[in-house]
């Protein structure tokens, strides 16, 4: 008997497993999730881990609870999705911590969430003064919303009725001294044109562009691997390695 | 064919998981034959009868079958079962050599227990 083959082969099958599982259960990003979805990431990873290495009892009970709580995490994803009800108590529900300028102490008793936390969500929001505040709320990710009191928002294009062209998403066109051609069709240009562009950006060969993009407002933007900058910025603040 | 292949890999990988991890009991119950239960039972009536011989051929027959099931039950079972009936072997050997009855009868039964054991 090989322990080693055992283990890899084993590793195989729990890292497929979770792999698929992972795709069954859906396409939530870390930030969105909830508390118990957390949990529940780090209680199959580690029935994972126990199923690779742990050869002292067999693959089979490890794989069927793997499979028991994915299982269950998608019946809760489920429950949730068609059931608000238990949606708002098995993710809970925003709460909100400032309501018109005023912070709600009981909620945030109830939530146990100091103020200097929520000063700090805050600050990552770049709201400094608590003044400017008008609606601040825990969603049930952990994350903080902010609405400002209209005297602080920004101005926007509306607010100066000023009729702006959408720019929509970039199509890339050259990446890694490569051309994408399917890219260039699908935007109706052809070679000839970007050769024109290339050239009135001072670029010889495409080889020389990492990055050459256009959006839908015409505006063509190329990146080359030779930057030419003398004076690098430099943001560090402490002589490291590197 | 693209949804196909999105759920047939997926199901193929799974259905083949399930067999790898439950080799031993899928090997128990179709390819076995109890080829190793019988021998077993064979040796413990050869040192009955006290045909020490016989016995030491049918253990050595029994290491060479054994040797072949664990390359196939490895992936699925416990590998304190599989040590264990190594060393109840080992022990059996040298209480064949000894030609010790009590203690060969004592590691032929342990031998037996982890074998029905191996799949549970």
């Amino acid at each position: 008997m090989s322990e080693t083959l055992v283990v890899m082969v084993r590793s195989i099958i729990a890292f497929f497993t979770l792999l698929i599982f992972a795709k069954i259960l859906g396409k939530q990003q870390i930030s969105q999730l909830t508390f118990f979805d957390y949990v529940l990431g780090i209680t199959i990873g580690s029935i994972a881990s126990e199923l690779t290495i742990d050869l002292t009892s067999r693959a089979w009970p490890h794989w069927i609870g793997l499979l028991c709580w994915a299982s269950l995490g998608f019946l809760m994803e489920y429950i949730t999705m068609k059931w608000r009800y238990a949606a708002k108590y098995i993710n809970g529900e925003p709460t909100i911590v400032i309501m018109n300028g005023k912070i709600m102490e009981s909620a945030l008793r109830k939530m146990k969430f100091p103020i200097s936390d929520i000063m700090e969500l805050l600050r990552n929001k770049n709201v400094f003064d608590l003044s400017e505040v008008d609606f601040a709320i825990i969603e049930s990710n952990g994350q903080l919303s902010v609405l400002k009191k209209p005297e602080y928002e920004p101005v926007t294009a509306k607010d100066l009725k000023i009729t702006k062209k959408p720019s929509g998403i970039s199509t890339e066109l050259i990446y890694d001294g490569i051309l994408i051609e399917e890219n260039l069709k699908q935007i109706k240009k052809d070679k000839k044109w970007l050769d024109k562009q290339l050239k009135s950006h001072g670029v010889k060969d495409i080889s020389e562009v990492f990055i050459a993009t256009l959006n839908p407002a015409g505006s063509f933007y190329v990146d080359l691997y030779k930057d030419h900058i003398k004076n690098l910025t430099d943001i560090g603040d402490y002589k490291g390695p590197y | 064919m693209r949804k196909f292949i999105v759920i047939a890999i997926p199901v193929a990988t799974l259905i083949l998981f399930i067999f790898v991890m439950q080799s031993d009991v899928i090997y128990k119950m179709y390819f076995d034959n109890n080829n190793i239960t019988d021998s077993i039972n064979l040796i413990i009536q050869d040192i009955k009868d006290e045909k020490w011989i016989d016995a030491d051929a049918e253990i050595k027959q029994l290491s060479e079958s054994w040797k072949k099931v664990v390359r196939i039950i490895q992936f699925s079972a416990e590998l304190d079962e599989i040590k264990l009936f190594d060393k109840n072997m080992s022990r059996l050997k040298g209480a064949v050599m000894a030609k010790d009855k009590i203690n060969a009868l004592i590691e032929l039964n342990e031998a037996l227990e982890h074998w029905e054991n191996i799949d549970e």
